[in-house]
């Protein structure tokens, strides 16, 4: 039965995660005085993508070049295991929380490596943009993960969702609400892709196929993201959890967008300095979380 | 019978030493060969000794004077040596193969007999350290084990570089060990009544030192310090970054795989098997090595040079070793049988993975500069096309350092993560351990891409490396993937070795699957994600081929090349720049120590002035003496 709930969370992730884009598409561009393009504009886009033939760039160390995609977007995939999304249905184990930050980390990874093997000198340096951010996200994330454990006295979603109401897991979910925010490319914490100044930096090289399949990773990254803030807020055995997984999914799309609207990119040390201030706070919040409040 | 097999790699070690004296070319083949022959037998020694406890006694001589407890030389390999002399067998194994090509082309430069006669003198000695049972031999093999590896060290003679840094190596190494011979004689002295057998010493100290708790913390302090310095535990890591890249690159390899791992075992009989558990001790070896994964891992990131940049990520690692060694006190000593027993085992995984992939990263480095002649990251790059299997080496090695999962480094972090994660006590230390593994990946990524991927400043000759050097090179590699996929094993040995100190570990609590060793209290097995991970990739890699066409690379519609590319100081600069309070306080403290060393240096120089007048000196000795009586009698004031 769970096997099933989690088919069915993966096909909805699957077809829902370009849907939000589009969504959040036709939001930035009406706050902008925009008509905007279609909901469904994203999903084209990338079944227009994947038509497209794929080329490999003469410099590239191939191998490398042409799995990274597939990891990226599956490492990505296999955390959907762990997180529920639409139904409350997951594996759950010890230590999956930290399992979920590693096949993230493993889905950077994968697509840094693609990038710099592109052979491609914007592309290192977008790579290159991606692993500071991505270091010092991981600063963050850290503190927040260790809050949560002590918070929940646990080390498995199962028991962590949702968090006990406290001083500590508000302040918690606030950061992770930053986090998830900078994890998620999003305007001000697109640096690495930074498309005006070194032209979409990682993917610059990537095309057809290889480009559709980074992108829907984007997307599912994002929507992971969102479930994961969802969870530890909305109780999992509530019988009206779907309308306020769905409710909740709809509001952090536009609060997300909104704010993307209204900013101008950052510089990368901008960003790493904002990351790291936040993590002085975490401490803090940890310390409050160690004294039980 | 059979435990005679111990004396077998003695025998062949020392006559590969003596055939080393010889200057002709084919002695450094024989070497070679000779110590990785005598590597298979330490191997099998090991696997040997899992399954039973072996035991070597040799009466040497009859003397009832004060070296009467030399009297009796005493091999002994137990579950935990058992375990150390797999790793160093197949790890000496490993750069013994590879040294038969690689250290050719010392040849036209260097005097090879520094090389074939202190190299498996080397071997040997770590051998020694690993399998006697009585402390006062420990301190001797530990110091010829110090002084063939610093000859080893200084082995390009004519670098001043490298002869400044085994100096430095073996002065600060020395300093260290006089550390652990005060507290070897504290405890003969006080405790175990002229008795350095480890049998006895276990028997009798651990009751001794719960009724003496200042002896207690007095040796503490002195055999952290003591085995830290080896180590190369944060402060007192300075000589290795220097030491261990001036090596040739498959001693390199020994010395951060497993010479640096033997106060880690030294540490294990002391900690775990001698002494009392005690909190405040776990907590104590943790904020070290906290201490000692942080600041080393923050600073190998601003590295440009390759070995140098390894060389900090093995303090790195000691860090990893030390941590869950310290949580796994603190929480054996609190009565938590269970996260005790799972952070004790990461440290000896940690321990035997660290061996494996810095050993093979080292060799990787070693073969790119066979190839290319240098180090130097800047000027590296674009390797991977024609050294293919080197490539995939090493970016096997540094994922696995990384953490990644499936491999080896994943499984053993992990198990770090969750016990420590698992009390408020030591979630701090299990935060910044996340953090520093993020902070490693970017290190490597580094290191992989400086090296293999990214457009080299000109046009770099080489190509891939000979069988026997890759050969060694894939081994390891296969080690880091099976181990990873396959903890069981390990785990087993770990259990075992771990069981042999006394401490017990139910494996039956555990459930292992591939990557990752869980407490049994899930309902559903992590195997799926990673069944699900390697399915879904192949599914998308059938369902979305990716053949393409190949077009040159893009240049921003110019015609000639773009004539920018990106060199290894230039990686992470915004990141090293937000962060640089780490490297203010690492730099004051650095010239701290330097400070102190200067004082120290003017203070020998004025007792060598006073020396010369013989009142004086003789006064000195007696002060001096009074010093050490108060410190050997007096601690209990």
């Amino acid at each position: 039965m769970n096997i099933i709930f989690i088919a069915i969370n993966l096909a909805f992730a699957l077809i829902i995660a370009p849907l939000i884009d589009g969504f959040e598409r036709k939001i930035r561009a009406r706050l902008q005085n925009r008509q905007g393009p279609s909901i469904l504009q994203t999903w084209w886009d990338l079944i227009k993508l994947f038509k497209r033939p794929t080329i490999e760039p003469q410099d590239s160390v191939k191998p490398l070049y042409k799995l990274a995609p597939y990891i990226t977007f599956t490492s990505v995939l296999a955390a959907y295991l762990i997180i529920p999304t639409l139904l409350p249905a997951s594996t759950n184990f010890i230590g999956d929380l930290i399992l979920v930050v590693y096949l993230l980390g493993l889905a950077t990874l994968s697509f840094v490596i693609g990038a710099f093997s592109s052979g491609n000198a914007y592309a290192q340096i977008g790579s290159n943009r991606d692993v500071s951010l991505f270091m010092s996200e991981e600063l963050l994330l850290a503190f927040i993960i260790g809050t949560i454990a002590v918070i929940g006295k646990s080390l498995s979603f199962g028991q962590l969702f949702p968090l006990p109401f406290r001083i500590s897991s508000v302040l918690a979910l606030l950061l992770l609400f930053l986090v998830i925010y900078v994890a998620s490319t999003r305007l001000p914490f697109d640096i690495a892709e930074a498309e005006p100044e070194i032209i979409e930096g990682p993917l610059i090289e990537y095309s057809g196929k290889h480009l559709g399949l980074l992108k829907y990773f984007v997307f599912l990254k994002r929507l992971l993201l969102y479930s994961l803030i969802l969870d530890f807020i909305i109780p999992i055995q509530n019988p009206i959890r779907l309308i306020c997984y769905l409710i909740g999914i709809i509001i952090l799309s536009i609060v997300y967008s909104t704010l993307e609207a209204y900013y101008g990119r950052f510089r990368i040390d901008q960003a790493i300095r904002i990351l790291k201030r936040a993590s002085i706070v975490a401490l803090i919040v940890w310390m409050i979380a160690v004294v039980g409040w | 019978m059979e435990a005679q097999i111990l004396l077998l790699p003695i025998g062949i070690l020392i006559i590969a030493a003596l055939i080393g004296l010889s200057k002709a070319k084919v002695v450094l083949k024989i070497v070679n060969m000779l110590s990785a022959v005598s590597s298979g037998v330490i191997i099998y020694d090991g696997v040997l000794g899992l399954k039973t406890t072996i035991e070597l006694k040799y009466n040497l001589f009859n003397s009832s004077s004060f070296f009467a407890f030399l009297n009796y030389l005493v091999f002994r390999v137990d579950a935990l040596s058992a375990f150390f002399l797999l790793i160093l067998g197949i790890l000496s194994l490993c750069a013994s193969v590879y040294g038969i090509k690689y250290m050719e082309r010392y040849f036209e430069r260097e005097d090879m007999r520094v090389y074939t006669f202190n190299y498996p003198l080397f071997i040997l000695t770590m051998y020694l350290v690993v399998i006697c049972w009585n402390l006062l031999w420990f301190i001797i093999f530990w110091e010829l084990m110090t002084l063939f590896s610093q000859f080893l060290v200084a082995f390009e003679q004519r670098k001043e570089k490298a002869v400044k840094a085994a100096f430095k190596y073996f002065c600060m190494t020395k300093a260290g060990a006089e550390f652990i011979v005060l507290a070897l004689i504290l405890i003969i002295l006080k405790a175990t009544n002229f008795n350095a057998n480890y049998s006895e010493i276990a028997n009798v100290l651990p009751a001794y030192l719960s009724v003496h708790s200042t002896t207690l913390y007095t040796l503490t302090f002195a055999l952290l310090i003591g085995l830290g310095v080896k180590a190369a535990m944060v402060p007192f890591h300075s000589w290795l970054p220097d030491a261990h890249p001036e090596a040739p690159s498959n001693v390199s390899a020994l010395l951060s795989g497993i010479m640096i791992k033997l106060p880690i075992y030294m540490m294990f009989r002391f900690f775990l098997g001698f002494f009392p558990l005690k909190p405040e001790i776990g907590i104590v070896i943790a904020i070290f090595g906290i201490l000692t994964l942080f600041f080393s891992m923050m600073y190998a990131l601003l590295q440009e040079d390759s070995k140098r940049l390894l060389a900090f990520s093995s303090i790195d690692n000691i860090g990893y070793i030390l941590l869950p060694m310290g949580a796994g006190i603190y929480f054996l000593a609190n009565g938590s049988q269970l996260f005790g027993g799972i952070a004790l085992a990461a440290a000896l995984f940690h321990t035997m993975n660290h061996a494996f992939f810095k050993g093979l990263l080292f060799l990787t480095a070693g073969s790119v500069m066979y190839e290319t002649g240098t180090r130097d990251l800047n000027y590296l790059g674009s390797l991977a096309k024609k050294m293919p299997l080197t490539a995939f080496t090493a970016l096997i090695g540094s994922l696995a350092i990384a953490g990644i999962p499936p491999l080896n480094g994943f499984v053993s972090k992990w198990m770090i993560y969750i016990s420590t994660l698992s009390s408020p006590a030591t979630s701090l230390f299990g935060i910044i351990a996340i953090f520093i593994s993020a902070v490693t990946l970017g290190t490597f990524v580094k290191y992989f891409t400086a090296i293999f991927t990214k457009p080299p400043v000109k046009e770099i000759d080489a190509k891939e490396v000979p069988l026997l050097m890759s050969a060694s090179q894939l081994l390891l590699a296969l080690f880091c993937i099976v181990f990873g996929i396959y903890p069981f094993l390990p785990l087993k040995m770990i259990s075992q070795a771990l069981g042999s100190i006394g401490v017990q570990i139910h494996l039956d609590s555990l459930v292992v699957y591939p990557s990752l060793v869980v407490p049994k209290t899930g309902n559903y097995s992590p195997i799926i994600i990673f069944a699900f991970l390697l399915v879904s990739t192949l599914i998308v890699l059938l369902l979305i081929p990716s053949r393409g066409e190949v077009v040159p690379t893009w240049k921003t519609g110019r015609s000639e090349d773009l004539n920018m590319s990106m060199p290894a100081d230039a990686y992470y600069r915004d990141f090293r720049e937000v962060f640089r309070e780490v490297y203010t306080v690492g730099d004051a403290s650095k010239r701290f120590v330097q400070k102190i060393a200067e004082m120290a240096g003017m203070f020998g120089i004025k007792f060598e002035v006073l020396s010369y007048d013989l009142n004086s000196m003789l006064s000195i000795a007696m002060i001096l003496i009074v010093i050490l009586v108060a410190v050997l009698g007096g601690v209990e004031l």
